[in-house]
């Protein structure tokens, strides 16, 4: 699914030139369950941006389902991610102002989903993370591991092939963590391709496959099963 | 997708009700005051569009040329209309209408009209007053006969059916017959007149009739209604030959080449560069000026609250960043967060539209008194204009809401998302750049104020070489008794002095083709600005002579063939010292004799327009005018005893006097409502941006907690924290201060060119300008700033 090859990102500030991607070469394959590791600053987040399509490498070839994107514009780029890819983040990112089913909703909207199959389609999913009695709340009146299944519930409405979860269980204890890994789990084992970034060895366990990262380069790889 | 974007807003604004009030109260005081400003100039505007034909009419103007001067002149000679329609076959109709004042009786009703028109049978042809009751094409056929405004007929007739009824008008030995009733002339039209009496009536009224081959009557307003099709511009060519063939040899004779033109009727209130004779009750004109200054003022005022909104709305990115991240992952393209910011920003703007619309409905009133006149009885009274508002308002919100959208649209969700966003420095320059501006604006509207009131003040305080301070003026509109009761005055021992004349400072005159020996010996054609005073004139009024002497009983010749002139006469005729004019002939309405003094020049008209030769002699049959000098104390019983006085010897006429320093003062009237209005915009120009500062002082202070709780915790005093939060805006003021001084300095210069008479810009007003504003902008940051300064350190630093 995906195919990475000397991929390159510098960051660049008046006095400073930081190097997130190295010549960076890897490959996830469709229904893979990857951790990616690494202490702060080996360039994570910077892959996961870019495997997301948030953010253009410098250099280098990104081959997702067969398609070149490197180069693809911001355009091109949010066709393919709205489609294609779902995100979980350690901080949630929930709209403030919008309800539990407003924020799920949100990619249906912008894929162009019509309003009775939208409210089917988010009923299912918000189902399937057990959050369906909380429809109505706003992100506020939930504990943190309700709002990250939302999170999870807002990845997945759009049936993405790939998800992307930078630190899932950062910011939750360890019971709402695991009901969020396995949640990702069952996710993976319906077909979804994940890609994780986490500093838990424990969460890392879920996945087949570690990779781990150092200023900007892979060092080693585990695979699990 | 709509529904969407109209959720999150509504719940923005409510979740934020602090910032919500201010960006919608200033977008709704900038909008109300901007509508406030369109139906004033769609009002001036809109004069004499009530016409159907109006497109068709043309008033005719002309330009004499004397030897002395060329006169533009709106008051055209009898013959014009006439002859005109006779000639060419391009004009339909043509009317002409002469003003007078008559006093109207009816059984024990009496009143002076000022009001009163005597017009061609033709008039409802051409206009199109709104006629009610009568025959619309015979009603000013008859000699006698009067068309009466709904007000004037309630006035005489109460609720009783007039048509038919009879007026007693002066002069005239016969009853005039009622046999029109017309709505009252609506404001918005060049022509007022309660009393429309016909042409024909002229021979009963003045003993002869209007005459219709008298080339050098000049005393009528002519206008032409042109066939459709017919080319002004060509008839207009035309005309100078026309003039050649019926008045040339007199124009040479006389010395005073007439060149007439067509103004188009809704150019008249206007643009008319042709000014008037004509009292202005009768003919309003207005100053295209005035509308483009406010327009423009309207324009500004929209501007800073405009910005106010993109301001406020651009320091509350940080808020919104995280959505944008969010709806971008989530697969929003640029376009679609642009739209919906921008819908957005028409959400925010048709609140405060509605608010607006509340505001304008609640201001109108208190809005028409200070312009002076009725603009608009209401903003729904029109379905249009209201539309025309709504329209605009969308506009407002898509203008004030573009920038923000970009702006916030741009945001990289990678950056925002993981929190590594600043919005300090993001948009800054921009946002003080806007608030410059805002108060460049203010500060010159402020500065024009403080000038448009000095002049105002000066014009009141100017000495204008004559002593108007308790002076009456009574008209006796020529009474036969008017001589007994000016000497019954004597007897009154309030009042000091009195004296006739045909004219007072302020007041009409008349102007009169005059033949004066010039310097160089020779006789100089000119026309004559002419007042007919009596002996003690200019004793009372306490006018200067420069050279020779006043009026005097000791010689017979005075009465008949003396003239007095004034500096500006005489330097007109090329004498280089008032001395040399004494003594010079002159001819002038059938009247020779010898210049026997020079005045000093006086302001005898409003000090917009510089003094003009005068002339000045003794003609009794012309006083109609008689001026009483009071004493100081005891006024009210002193104009009681004056009243007591006239009632008893002119019993048939009502009683009506003015003080002179009132009436010259009334001059200024719409420059005083010019003045009052600019004053009550920049008041609001500044309120709106004060707002704009307030939420921005407050936003950066919020932002700025933390630093503010460590600088106390160090040790920094509550009025070094103030000065560290207000030091950054006043700076942005002091800025505005010195790009809006040249601005305000040029514009205002421009402004008091109109004035001959003006006040010097000097630099306190400046100065004042930009204290006040220093002021109220230290007083609106302080606000934020005090209470940020003496709140707990240890609460602030716990936030973050």
């Amino acid at each position: 699914m995906i195919n990475i090859s000397q991929l390159e990102k510098v960051y660049r500030t008046e006095e400073v030139e930081t190097v997130a991607l190295n010549k960076l070469t890897m490959d996830i394959k469709t229904g893979e369950f990857v951790a990616v590791m690494g202490p702060s600053g080996c360039g994570k987040s910077t892959l996961l941006n870019i495997l997301g399509m948030l953010d253009d490498p410098d250099d280098g070839s990104f081959i997702f389902n067969g398609i070149e994107v490197a180069h693809f514009n911001e355009r091109k780029r949010a066709d393919l991610r709205k489609n294609n890819i779902g995100f979980v983040f350690q901080s949630f990112n929930l709209i403030d102002e919008l309800t539990v089913f407003e924020n799920v909703e949100l990619p249906l909207i912008y894929t162009g989903v019509k309003t009775a199959d939208r409210k089917k389609r988010v009923e299912e999913v918000l189902d399937k993370v057990q959050i369906m009695h909380r429809r109505n709340h706003y992100p506020q009146q939930l504990s943190g591991g309700q709002q990250q299944r939302v999170a999870v519930a807002r990845a997945v409405v759009n049936h993405p092939k790939l998800i992307l979860a930078d630190e899932p269980t950062g910011n939750l204890d360890s019971s709402n963590g695991n009901e969020v890994m396995q949640l990702l789990t069952e996710l993976n084992e319906q077909g979804t391709t994940i890609v994780m970034v986490t500093h838990s060895e424990h969460d890392a366990r879920y996945s087949h496959r570690i990779i781990r990262m150092l200023d900007g380069q892979t060092v080693t790889e585990n695979i699990l099963i | 997708m709509f529904k969407n974007y109209f959720k999150i807003a509504v719940r923005n604004l409510l979740r934020h009700k602090a910032f919500s009030f201010v960006n919608i109260l200033g977008l709704a005081v900038g909008m109300a005051s901007c509508f406030l400003i369109f139906l004033y100039v769609s009002f001036e505007t809109s004069y004499d569009n009530f016409n159907k034909k109006a497109d068709r009419i043309y008033r005719i103007v002309s330009d004499i040329k004397t030897p002395s001067e060329v006169i533009h002149s709106g008051i055209t000679i009898a013959p014009l209309a006439i002859y005109l329609k006779k000639d060419f076959p391009e004009v339909e109709d043509a009317v002409r209408l002469a003003s007078d004042g008559f006093l109207v009786t009816k059984g024990d009703i009496k009143f002076q009209e000022k009001r009163t028109l005597l017009v061609d049978s033709t008039l409802l042809n051409v206009f199109d007053f709104p006629f009610v009751e009568g025959n619309k094409v015979t009603a000013l056929t008859e000699p006698m006969s009067i068309i009466l405004s709904q007000t004037a007929s309630k006035k005489y007739f109460g609720n009783e059916d007039p048509l038919g009824k009879h007026v007693l008008l002066t002069g005239a030995a016969i009853n005039a017959t009622i046999t029109g009733i017309m709505k009252d002339i609506p404001e918005n039209s060049q022509i007022h007149a309660d009393m429309l009496v016909s042409m024909s009536s002229a021979k009963q009224i003045y003993g002869q009739s209007t005459s219709d081959s008298e080339w050098t009557n000049h005393n009528f307003l002519t206008y032409l209604l042109l066939k459709p099709n017919a080319n002004a511009k060509r008839l207009e060519e035309k005309l100078p030959a026309f003039m050649q063939k019926y008045h040339g040899q007199q124009m040479r004779e006389l010395q005073m080449y007439e060149t007439l033109f067509l103004e188009p009727l809704r150019d008249v209130y206007l643009k008319s560069t042709h000014t008037e004779v004509f009292p202005a009750t009768i003919l309003t004109t207005g100053n295209i000026n005035n509308v483009y200054i406010f327009s423009i003022i309207g324009i500004f005022i929209l501007l800073i609250a405009c910005i106010n909104f993109i301001n406020l709305t651009t320091a509350r990115s940080a808020e919104r960043a995280k959505e944008v991240g969010i709806r971008k992952m989530a697969g929003a393209l640029r376009f679609q967060l642009t739209k919906q910011f921008i819908s957005e920003s028409i959400i925010i703007t048709l609140i405060a539209f509605i608010i607006a619309v509340v505001l304008s409905v609640l201001a109108l009133p208190w809005f028409n008194q200070l312009a002076g006149k009725t603009i608009s009885t209401g903003i729904f009274s029109n379905s249009l204009q209201i539309a025309e508002l709504f329209l605009l308002s969308i506009l407002i919100g898509i203008f004030a809401g573009f920038y923000p959208s970009l702006f916030l649209s741009s945001f990289k969700p990678v950056s925002v998302l993981k929190g590594r966003f600043s919005t300090s420095t993001k948009g800054l320059m921009l946002r003080k750049g806007l608030v410059v501006f805002q108060f460049v604006i203010s500060i010159a509207l402020i500065t024009g104020t403080i000038i448009v009131y000095t002049q105002m003040n000066y014009m009141r305080n100017k000495d204008l070489g004559f002593n108007k301070e308790q002076e009456i003026i009574i008209n006796t509109n020529f009474d036969k008794n008017k001589d007994a009761f000016r000497q019954s005055l004597s007897s009154i021992s309030g009042v000091l002095s009195s004296v006739y004349s045909s004219s007072v400072p302020g007041g009409d005159y008349t102007s009169a083709y005059s033949e004066m020996q010039n310097a160089k010996g020779e006789t100089q054609k000119t026309n004559l600005n002419l007042y007919f005073i009596n002996y003690d004139y200019i004793n009372q009024y306490q006018l200067k002579l420069t050279a020779g002497r006043s009026f005097s009983k000791d010689f017979a010749t005075d009465s008949t063939q003396a003239m007095i002139i004034n500096e500006s006469a005489a330097k007109m005729l090329g004498y280089t010292s008032a001395q040399q004019a004494v003594g010079r002939n002159f001819s002038q309405w059938g009247r020779q004799g010898k210049i026997i003094g020079v005045l000093k020049d006086f302001n005898y008209k409003s000090l917009q327009q510089q003094i003009e030769p005068l002339t000045m002699r003794i003609e009794p049959g012309a006083f109609g005018l008689i001026s009483i000098k009071v004493a100081a104390n005891n006024l009210p019983s002193t104009i009681k005893a004056i009243e007591n006085k006239w009632n008893t010897i002119v019993p048939n006429r009502p009683f009506e006097y003015n003080f002179l320093d009132d009436a010259f003062n009334q001059q200024y009237n719409a420059e005083n409502n010019f003045g009052n209005l600019f004053l009550n915009f920049a008041v609001l120009a500044i309120f709106i941006s004060c707002l704009g500062l307030l939420g921005l002082s407050s936003y950066s202070t919020i932002q700025r907690t933390k630093e503010i709780g460590v600088r106390k915790v160090l040790g920094a005093s509550v009025s070094s924290i103030v000065n560290l939060l207000s030091a950054d805006f006043l700076k942005l003021v002091l800025i505005a201060f010195v790009i809006a001084t040249p601005l305000a300095w040029f514009a205002m210069n421009k402004w008091l060119q109109d004035f001959a008479y003006r006040t010097h810009i000097s630099w306190w007003m400046f100065a004042l300008a930009a204290i006040a504003s220093l002021l109220i902008a230290f007083a609106t940051i302080s606000f934020q700033a005090i209470k940020a300064a003496i709140a707990n350190p240890v609460k602030s630093l716990r936030t973050e």
